[in-house]
């Protein structure tokens, strides 16, 4: 197979970059590992308030259906069930679902590969019963499946207290959410517990969790008094990193941003890696609010075009200009530091590689 | 438990479709995964660990952790978080060594 345009990852930052490069008439492939398109819009009832100025204020699963409806009618060949497992000598990119293996000979890749949520280890954390807390919200919203009756969740974060309500909202008890640090910043967060009537404990970490062939019980250490619970669904909600297997395929290299998410790519301010032909975008760029995942994808897929010969330098320069100013009043409403470390980030690489800046960026520097 | 009245979706009304665990007969929405399929029927213990011989389940439910394998109408290693239940499969915990393409050779 040739293409122009080969997506890796059919989420939310794929699907928008799709858009992009479809809409203008270049052959794109998308490659999604799962069976349906939308990555994690696919459980996520939440509301989004602060999305890209051509999008209204709405929930996950609804801006989905908006992603998809936007690229269903442009032509595009999405490949489901099919995952990227290695690259050829001559450049081609190896891909297999359950029957096959064949190349794609790209032009232009773009990873929006999104990110994993990390764990968090306690003597017991592998029993059946322990799961992430995007892994319950797939249960409760995708699957309709009652994870538990009785729930802890390990870690206080903007996620996790979320999920902690819809969870509660589907049945299912809260024993509290728990975070090993000793106070919480965000009181609007804890605020928002409490009015649901669920309990935040600080300072409390889970000591073991038990159960015979699956979790019936958990120890925590709540400053320094221990309490035993009786549960069966422990949560893990520790936040998220970027998934790299492709763009270490793909030799790129990386740098390390902790505010991104730990180990990211290096890229300039066009998304384009150190690989010429390899672009990043959405959570794969560093850990970020869905604006951000949708703004990112538009960056790489209009500097892929200009790459491409498909837009001039002159229209790329103006919409590139109005992208990132965009996507630093996204970032920056969420958590500055995640903008503050993503132009660290690009500003580094710009100055490993002798390579000055846009004017634009210039401007946006100066903003922040 | 399946979730008839979700507090903000509406009722997915997906068909209801047969398949077996261990040989029992047991009934799953269409659309659903095999593990979503297990869970529903309060299962969550898919198979034991090679090396430390622990029990496992879903962990991560997208297919990034590998807790989740059982063994799909004879072929063994397979994703249960990542693929479809359909109507007659034969799921079957993963308790032993994997023989990953079981089934169609003999050994
Ligand atoms: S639960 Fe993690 S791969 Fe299936």
């Amino acid at each position: 197979m040739k293409t122009d345009v080969l997506i890796i990852g059919g989420g939310p930052a794929g699907l928008n970059a799709a858009i992009e490069t479809a809409s203008r008439g270049i052959k794109t492939i998308i490659i999604e590992e799962s069976y349906a398109l939308g990555g994690q819009l696919k459980q996520q009832t939440q509301f989004f308030n602060n999305l890209p100025k051509q999008f209204d204020r709405q929930r996950g699963i609804h801006l989905m259906r908006t992603l998809i409806d936007r690229l269903s009618p442009l032509p595009i060949t999405c490949l489901l069930k099919h995952k990227m497992i290695g690259v050829y000598k001559d450049g081609r990119i190896g891909i297999a679902n359950d029957t096959e293996t064949f190349p794609i000979d790209a032009k232009k890749v773009i990873v929006t590969t999104g990110a994993a949520e990390e764990t968090d280890l306690f003597p017991g954390w592998t029993l059946p019963g322990v799961m992430t807390v995007g892994a319950a919200q797939i249960l409760i919203n995708r699957e309709r499946v009652l994870p538990g009756k009785n729930a802890l969740i390990v870690g206080l974060n903007s996620f996790s207290a979320e999920v902690a309500k819809q969870l509660k909202a589907c049945g299912i008890n809260i024993l509290g959410v728990m975070d090993k640090t000793v106070s919480v910043n965000d009181k609007k967060l804890v605020e928002g517990l409490e009015d649901k009537k669920i309990r935040v404990m600080v300072n409390t970490v889970i000591e073991r969790a038990t159960g015979a062939g699956e979790v019936k019980k958990v120890t925590i250490n709540n400053d320094g008094k221990k309490e035993d619970l009786d549960i069966d669904l422990i949560c893990i909600g520790k936040g998220l990193a970027p998934i790299l297997e492709p763009l270490e395929i793909l030799d790129c290299e990386f740098g390390f941003q902790a505010k991104l998410g730990g180990l990211v790519p290096k890229y300039y301010s066009t998304l384009g890696t150190s690989n010429p032909s390899v672009y990043v975008a959405g959570n794969a760029a560093g850990i970020t609010c869905l604006g951000g995942i949708l703004l990112t994808a538009e960056i790489a897929a209009l500097n892929a075009l200009k790459a491409l010969g498909v837009l001039n330098d002159n229209e790329v320069k103006v919409r590139s200009s109005f992208l990132w100013d965009e996507l630093r009043s996204m970032e920056s409403e969420e958590s500055i530091e995640t903008f503050i470390a993503r132009v660290a980030h690009i500003k580094e690489f710009h100055e490993e590689c002798e390579l000055p800046l846009p004017a634009s960026f210039h401007a946006i520097l100066e903003g922040c | 438990m399946y979730i008839d009245h979700h507090p903000i979706l509406e009722n997915h009304g997906n068909d209801q479709i047969s398949f077996f665990y261990d040989g029992t007969p047991l009934k799953a929405r269409q659309g659903q995964t095999i593990a979503a399929a297990l869970m529903m029927n309060n299962i969550r213990k898919f198979g034991i660990s090679r090396k430390l011989r622990q029990s496992r389940g879903l962990f991560c439910a997208s297919g990034r952790c590998c807790s989740c394998f059982v063994t799909v109408n004879g072929l063994e290693h397979v994703l249960s978080c990542t693929t479809l239940i359909e109507e007659g499969m034969e799921i079957k915990p993963n308790t032993g060594d994997p023989d990953v393409r079981g089934g169609i050779h003999e050994n």
